[in-house]
């Protein structure tokens, strides 16, 4: 069932059940049941992070085995935090923050124990719980965001059909600081509605887009998976292994250019970042945008007549049956970081706000508990409620 | 990206906190008054290096450092160090606060560990205001916590195996209760607060149950247990001790964590 639908389900049921069973009621008053549950929290919550979430189901049987693997995707314990029996615990965990609450006002206008700071700060606190957890909720449920990731080159668009609009990429690179390090990613964009341009923004990590409540963020950058600034070929005659260092060959692509020391001349036709074969159609293609296994595409020129193309790897390689008396490999390559890849997460959270309004009071009732007068922490053992 | 000239104040911090460990174990077992006084002056003597090593790297750096795990562990060092000197006059807890110099050389051994690369520029997801708030308020409560852990180790130590002249309990179950009093809304403020404002607006989610997040979660679920049962049902003694004790573990995991599980915040 779609924890969702529970979760509305548990929270439409709630005020029935509790007017209805009293001894349900007493239950979550009580603040053994509440201890309880924040310990069962915290038990799920050690299982999620021990073991790896929203991984495909392929990684668990490859990291813990068929039989184990199996029990952890179709238990939900590999998606732990949305499976419906977390999310029926956290409404638990509310309903009895709520219950409990109900009695602390009560105390609050009465005779308030601690001093009336502390008790309107107990109060204050357990009740941003079940607003931070309604925020939660409300971003659940009403809120997106997209997944797979998506990385788009200049010129490339995407289409946010939820909020009506289009975010065109007008540039996406890497900016680095005087000693070479890593600065900013930046991409420069264009939002359009119905064909027309409306505002140009430059996104950066923590300085987002936000365009009718739907956020554009800068999550990463990738240098570009199809281009380089400038390639290193190592050459070296078939035989000579060994005995001596491979000549090194420097350039871009499209430029033709002799290698020291022998007849041939190299050209860079192509580069991809992740090579991979498509038997289906015969040609070479990116597997990924990133750069997990590097290949050049070379052509060889041998006293001015063309003798062959060859796809070059980190390893050097040669071939018994090609015309070309030598080794070559890819030694090195200089990233194009001008023309990446931009990652975008697109998320709308409308219960952010209700979060960050949940957290101040959480904050500010903590605050007033122990910083006002540190309570004298001797509650009467028979208490039943908190 | 080179060992700045903080690393030499570094190192006097490390080894007056080791001086004073070895001397703290000298007055754990003959409560000679100037062991003690020794343990004091070679603390404060490693909390002054440690404090120019901190104020020297974020100079040099031009940012304050807490940027990765060696300046975050260089830090809680310093904190939890000040947390026990503080302390210190306190009539009743000289055992307890001779431990400041073992916490800090656990701290900065740990701590050594990890590259010390003095890094001017910051990577792009760290430029953020809300890196101060997040990380010096979390860094301060965790600090905190370190002082109510070795409370209860002491409690623990004492009412199990019977040791004379150990803290008395009761005052033992009162440092733990009130550091962890101070400790937790700085930790819910700086860890969990500042951390879903930053979140949302560097990943366009306020909460992504990443496992750093996630142990946050639990060290914040640990403490609310054990001040709902302290505060309301005047729970004490050893379990809550021991409470505390677990606390303190899962905090030091989620300092170390991200390391061997991943996630959102994998670059220290």
């Amino acid at each position: 069932m779609n924890p969702r639908t529970v979760a509305a389900a548990v929270v439409a049921a709630a005020p029935i059940v509790l007017v209805v069973l009293p001894g349900f009621r007493r239950w979550l008053a009580s603040m053994r049941t509440g201890i309880r549950l924040l310990a069962l929290v915290a038990g799920v919550s050690v299982l999620g992070v021990l073991v790896g979430q929203g991984l495909p189901a392929d990684a668990y049987v490859a990291r813990y085995g068929h039989a184990v693997g199996t029990f952890l995707v179709i238990s939900g314990i590999a998606d732990i935090f949305r499976t419906p029996y977390f999310g029926v615990l956290l409404e638990l965990l509310a309903l009895s923050i709520i219950v409990c609450s109900l009695g602390r006002i009560r105390r609050l206008f009465r005779a308030p124990e601690r001093g009336l700071a502390a008790s309107a700060g107990s109060l204050l606190s357990h009740l941003s719980i079940v607003v931070i957890l309604a925020g939660g909720l409300l971003s659940a449920v009403t809120g997106f965001r997209y997944a797979p990731p998506i990385y788009l080159a200049a010129g490339e668009s995407l289409t946010v059909s939820e909020g009506g609009f289009t975010v065109r990429v007008d540039a996406a690179r890497t900016e680095f600081s005087g000693s070479g390090v890593v600065s900013e990613y930046v991409s420069d964009v264009t939002v359009l509605e119905g064909g027309r341009e409306l505002r140009s923004e430059r996104v950066e990590v923590n300085r987002p887009l936000v365009h009718r409540g739907i956020g554009v963020y800068q999550y990463e950058m990738l240098p570009s998976a199809t281009s380089v600034r400038e390639v290193v070929i190592g050459v070296l005659p078939s035989g000579a292994e060994g005995r001596t260092a491979p000549a090194e060959w420097r350039g871009p692509i499209g430029r033709e250019i002799a290698v020291a020391g022998t007849d041939l001349s190299l050209k860079v036709l192509e580069f991809l970042g992740d090579f991979t074969y498509d038997i289906e159609n015969r040609t070479a293609a990116l597997k990924s945008v990133r750069h997990a296994n590097p290949a050049v595409l070379v052509q060889v020129t041998r006293a001015g007549r063309v003798i062959g193309e060859r796809w070059l790897f980190p390893a050097l390689r040669g071939h018994p049956d090609d015309d070309i008396p030598y080794r070559l490999a890819l030694l090195d390559y200089a990233p194009d970081f001008e023309n990446g890849l931009t990652r975008f997460e697109i998320s709308r959270q409308p219960g952010t706000h209700l979060l960050y309004a949940g957290f101040a009071a959480l904050s500010l009732g903590l605050c007033l508990i122990f910083w006002t007068r540190v309570p004298s922490a001797r509650g009467p053992r028979d208490e039943v409620t908190r | 990206m080179t060992s700045g000239p903080d690393m030499p104040f570094f190192w006097a911090a490390l080894l007056s906190y080791l001086a004073g460990t070895v001397v703290a174990s000298l007055y754990a077992g003959l409560r000679k008054r100037p062991l003690r006084s020794a343990v004091y002056w070679l603390t404060v003597a490693g909390l002054a290096a440690n404090t120019v090593a901190l104020v020297v790297r974020g100079v040099q750096q031009g940012h304050p450092p807490i940027a990765n795990l060696f300046e975050y562990l260089s830090l809680l060092a310093w904190a939890a160090v000040l947390g026990f000197v503080l302390l210190w006059r306190r009539r009743g807890l000289e055992l307890l606060t001779v431990f400041a110099a073992p916490v800090g050389l656990c701290a900065m051994v740990v701590a050594s560990l990890f590259p010390a690369r003095i890094e001017e520029q910051l990577i792009p997801a760290l430029q953020s205001y809300w890196l101060w708030v997040h990380v010096s308020l979390a860094v301060l409560g965790e600090a905190a916590f370190a002082v109510a852990f070795v409370a209860s180790v002491i409690y623990l130590v004492g009412s199990r195996r019977g040791f004379s002249g150990l803290p008395d309990p009761e005052l033992l179950d009162r440092v733990t209760y009130r550091a962890i009093g101070i400790g937790f809304p700085l930790f819910t403020i700086g860890a969990l607060f500042a951390g879903a404002v930053w979140a949302q607006r560097a990943w366009g989610s306020a909460w992504s149950w990443d496992p750093k997040e996630t142990s946050s979660l639990i060290v914040w679920l640990i403490y609310a247990i054990y001040l709902h049962a302290r505060l309301v049902r005047g729970w004490r003694g050893a379990g809550a001790a021991g409470l505390s004790v677990a606390g303190f573990a899962m905090t030091f995991f989620t300092i170390l964590g991200s390391r061997i599980l991943g996630g959102l915040h994998s670059y220290g």
